[in-house]
């Protein structure tokens, strides 16, 4: 981890000399993972595509400001969220984005047969992941960042710390509320299982 | 101990699965212990923890799309023209020198400082920046050294990986990738610096460790005998370690050559 972040150094070094294409190689290692964030926040294809390019675009130009002792995954990271956030924002409000319908949340509670599959799975997941993204969109954006990060991505607390720009504390109660939303949201499908 | 509240069993469903993750398990703090032995011994808590587990593992999530190979290349492609390139800063020429180098200099230049003054004194800015100057082709040899010299090592290690006979497995470890990896960034430096210098030999041998850093830094972690063996007659390492040597010997009399006034300044490095 420590050498990907001394070569990521280097290559900022050269870019900031003149040489554009060193860029390049930053972009290659690390927009599948911008793009991976991306798309958890999104849930849009098209749009952590998008999200990627405007990333790497704002790094760029911000490069010269960038601090050479911080983490330029985590800087990156940063500004991928940033970007994530707006795009979906800017889809909520032309209201392209198919606000996952609501669910009568006390009232369903489906016999769990985990491990089956056939029509009952395909409907229970179904069901799961409507109450998943209900209760995402419940979650504040810092909640949102957090959750995706540590529940999705396997971030450590440290670097979602890093990446919302708060003390690591304030991190892990984001990713404890937004914990509680998820799990308000799913838990009623076990009641009687 | 208490039992568990809802914050400490999330925090442990996270942490037992980085532990997981991270096959050193070495992630694990005193707390995350202690909860667990409490979990052993306590229903409740142990009852709380499986259904939150039970929750969180079932929201995983849709997998996210794979974005192919060719994907930083391609996202590249398109931002490229769009982007100035950045004017180097003139002013800092100190700038453009790798930063081990800097550093390396400052110390360098801090510890002749003492025999710098008096020569200040009399004869001015030039004899500095000559000193300034031989210093930096002091310190870039000596970094220079020990550069080749971790690649020899490197070298002689890959050799005895493929020929021991006494290998009970078919598979070698390689602990050597994440050394070549360092290397790897490392030798691009030199590349780049004696592109400059117009010297074949050192230019042609750094090249060649380059192309073989790459595969060993790229190797998978169970490459058998016959494949190191393979890599080694592919890459001609036997070659490159015999170029190294041959341009240590070159180093080490240069070295000696130029270490005149600046020499005393060394012994305190
Ligand atoms: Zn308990």
């Amino acid at each position: 981890m420590r050498n990907m972040g001394n070569a990521d150094q280097e290559l900022i070094r050269r870019v900031l000399a003149g040489e554009k294409d060193a860029y390049g190689l930053l972009v290659s290692a690390h927009s599948e993972a911008v793009f991976r964030v991306a798309y958890r926040i999104t849930e849009n294809e098209a749009d952590a595509d998008e999200v990627v390019q405007e990333t790497f675009l704002r790094g760029y130009r911000a490069l010269d400001r960038f601090d050479s002792r911080a983490n330029f995954k985590t800087w990156i990271y940063r500004i991928g969220v940033n970007c994530a956030l707006d795009a979906r924002k800017a889809r909520q409000k032309a209201g392209a984005v198919a606000i996952a319908e609501e669910f009568e949340e006390e009232q369903v509670a489906v016999q769990l047969a985990d491990r089956e599959a056939g029509p009952e799975r395909i409907l229970l997941d179904r069901e799961i992941e409507g109450r998943r993204r209900k209760a995402m969109e419940r979650m504040t954006e810092s909640e949102r960042t957090a959750f995706v990060l540590r529940h999705m991505e396997g971030s450590s607390m440290e670097e979602i710390a890093a990446v919302l720009g708060v003390e690591p504390n304030t991190a892990k109660q984001a990713v404890f509320r937004a914990v509680q939303k998820l799990r308000r949201s799913l838990a009623p499908l076990w009641v009687k299982a | 101990m208490k039992h568990l509240n809802e914050e400490e069993l999330v925090e442990l469903y996270y942490e037992s699965r980085d532990a997981q993750a991270d096959e050193q398990g070495s992630n694990l703090h005193m707390n995350h212990v202690l909860a667990e032995k409490h979990m052993q011994q306590c229903e409740a808590c142990a009852t709380a923890y499986d259904g939150l587990a039970r929750v969180l593992a079932s929201a995983e999530g849709e997998p996210v799309p794979e974005r192919g190979a060719e994907y930083g290349a391609q996202v590249w492609q398109a931002i490229r023209s769009s982007l100035p390139v950045y004017e180097p800063k003139r002013r800092h020429i100190w700038a453009m020198w790798p930063r081990w180098a800097y550093a390396m200099a400052g110390i360098l230049l801090l510890a002749g400082t003492f025999y710098a003054g008096k020569i200040w004194e009399r004869t001015h800015t030039t004899t500095v920046a000559q000193n300034a100057r031989q210093g930096r082709e002091r310190v870039v040899l000596f970094v220079l050294d020990g550069h080749l010299d971790r690649s020899e090592r490197l070298l002689v290690q890959l050799s005895h990986a493929a020929d021991d006979p006494g290998a009970k497995s078919e598979t070698v470890s390689l602990p050597l990738q994440s050394e070549a990896r360092q290397l790897l960034a490392d030798n691009r430096l030199y590349r780049q610096s004696v592109a400059q210098a117009k010297d074949p030999l050192l230019a042609g041998a750094l090249d060649h460790l380059e192309r073989v850093l790459v595969e060993v830094a790229n190797s998978p972690d169970d490459l058998s005998t016959a494949d190191v063996e393979q890599m080694e007659k592919e890459l001609n390492t036997d070659g490159l370690l015999f170029e190294i040597r041959v341009l240590r010997a070159r180093v080490a009399d240069q070295a000696k050559e130029r270490s005149g006034a600046i020499d005393r300044g060394r012994t305190t490095l």
